[in-house]
């Protein structure tokens, strides 16, 4: 079982965060070998490496599973040590994380009513943001947060396991039909099917200001998003996002969102509402009730 | 295996990439990365919780008093993947922090590295997520 202080896994550099520890380490307690157990059926390489570019795996169906513990694999700031497997201690974080237009030349479409509260929110440096507060993080935004993402995937459906807040959501892949009229939900509802090795994801039935990003940016009640979501290889995940929301957006609008496999590594307790300071020390909960009166 | 010397524990927190340092909340709405601070003292109480760790620690004044500060650290799931225990640190250890000072005067600081003597290897990150610096 892999030594958890190894001076392999001892020197990390993390998208945001760099570790450097100066000395060698002391064994891992029971406790610990639990985080860093080796994941079953990973292809490696002579060297021992994650093979990232070896076949995707293939449920009993023969359709590709997707299966893993992912992080965002769209970098803020390139990997060092370039492409290879995550293990828990390198998560990263996307750089649509911040801004899901980050590549679009213009920027997201936003409708003129949502262009002054967006700026607000980058301004205010997203002060008012769920997340903060310690509500789930929507699947789109998840791709690109640094907490890992348990897909686990079998016929007839997908559950996403979220790390952050214990959260999921289900895509079911049995060829239900969406339902017409969806009570809101923080994930909405997500119906799948097939195309060759695709799997195209239609999804509806969301809240009112979901936000996607950093910025404040939102999906609407009225957003249908499609993911077209593929395995290349072992390694990578690659999800095309259209977000077609006339509320929100003058123009559908279209990214790609990549996963990177994270091996030897375990969900652990992240739940936010256990001790959230940041709400109290900033004051926000005294304004809050202030400007409800 | 018996405990090897001593670390320096860093863990830079934002100083290359175009976010500011990492956290579940809005760092730079919180902390100042251009008032870096480094304090030693020993350690009051350890609240082991997510989404981030506190570690306080009474540190002497200049007065001749001592002050309690609190430290922000990263979360029980990035600290424990990088080799913490809950009882890595306790009550009594003597440590010497270093990180970026709260923005409101208060005695609160984010943490990016701790470094206690003799005794047993710490590795942590403030692994987390947080906003841009504001579009121009």
């Amino acid at each position: 079982m892999p030594h958890l202080f190894s001076h392999r896994r001892a020197t990390l550099a993390l998208v945001t965060v760099a570790v450097t520890i100066l000395s060698s380490s002391v064994s891992a307690p029971a406790g610990a070998q639990w985080v860093g157990y080796a994941t079953a059926g990973v292809p490696r390489k002579a060297d021992g490496t994650v093979d990232m570019a070896a076949a995707a795996p293939r449920m009993l169906d023969g359709k590709p599973d997707f299966s893993g513990i992912w992080t965002a694999g769209n970098p803020a700031k390139p990997k060092e040590g370039g492409d290879v497997a995550g293990n828990g201690n390198d998560i990263g974080s996307s750089r649509y994380m911040a801004n899901m237009g980050a590549d679009m030349k213009d920027g997201l479409p936003y409708q003129p009513w949502l262009v002054p509260i967006v700026k607000e929110r980058t301004a205010n440096l997203a002060i008012d943001d769920p997340h903060i507060r310690c509500l789930p993080d929507f699947f789109l935004r998840a791709y690109g947060l640094p907490h890992l993402l348990k897909f686990i995937h079998k016929p007839g459906i997908l559950v996403v396991l979220d790390e952050m807040n214990a959260g999921y959501r289900q895509v079911f892949t049995d060829a239900r039909a969406l339902p017409k009229e969806p009570t809101p939900a923080w994930q909405g509802y997500s119906s799948a099917k097939w195309s060759g090795d695709t799997l195209i994801i239609d999804s509806i039935g969301f809240r009112d200001d979901t936000w996607i990003d950093w910025n404040g940016s939102v999906v609407t009640e009225a957003a249908k998003i499609r993911e077209e979501m593929r395995r290349p290889d072992f390694g990578h995940l690659e999800i095309k996002v259209t977000v077609d929301d006339p509320k929100a957006y003058t123009k559908p609008w279209t990214v790609t969102l990549k996963q990177r496999i994270v091996v030897d590594a375990e969900l652990i307790d992240e739940v936010c509402l256990e001790n959230e300071q940041f709400v109290k020390r900033m004051g926000l909960e005294a304004k809050e009730k202030a400007s409800a009166k | 295996m018996k405990p090897r010397a001593s670390l320096l524990l860093c863990f830079s927190v934002g100083l290359a990439s175009a976010l500011p340092a990492v956290a579940h909340h809005s760092f730079p709405a919180q902390y100042d990365i251009n008032k870096p601070i480094t304090l030693t003292g020993k350690v009051t109480k350890v609240e082991w919780t997510n989404p981030h760790i506190f570690i306080y620690v009474d540190v002497a004044d200049d007065k001749g008093g001592v002050v309690n500060w609190a430290f922000e650290m990263g979360g029980p799931n990035s600290l424990i993947r990088q080799g913490w225990k809950r009882d890595s640190l306790k009550p009594d250890d003597v440590v010497t922090m270093e990180g970026s000072l709260a923005r409101d005067g208060s005695h609160l600081v984010n943490a990016r590295s701790v470094t206690v003597d003799g005794r047993k290897l710490f590795a942590g990150s403030t692994g987390g997520d947080a906003p841009p610096t504001p579009a121009k």
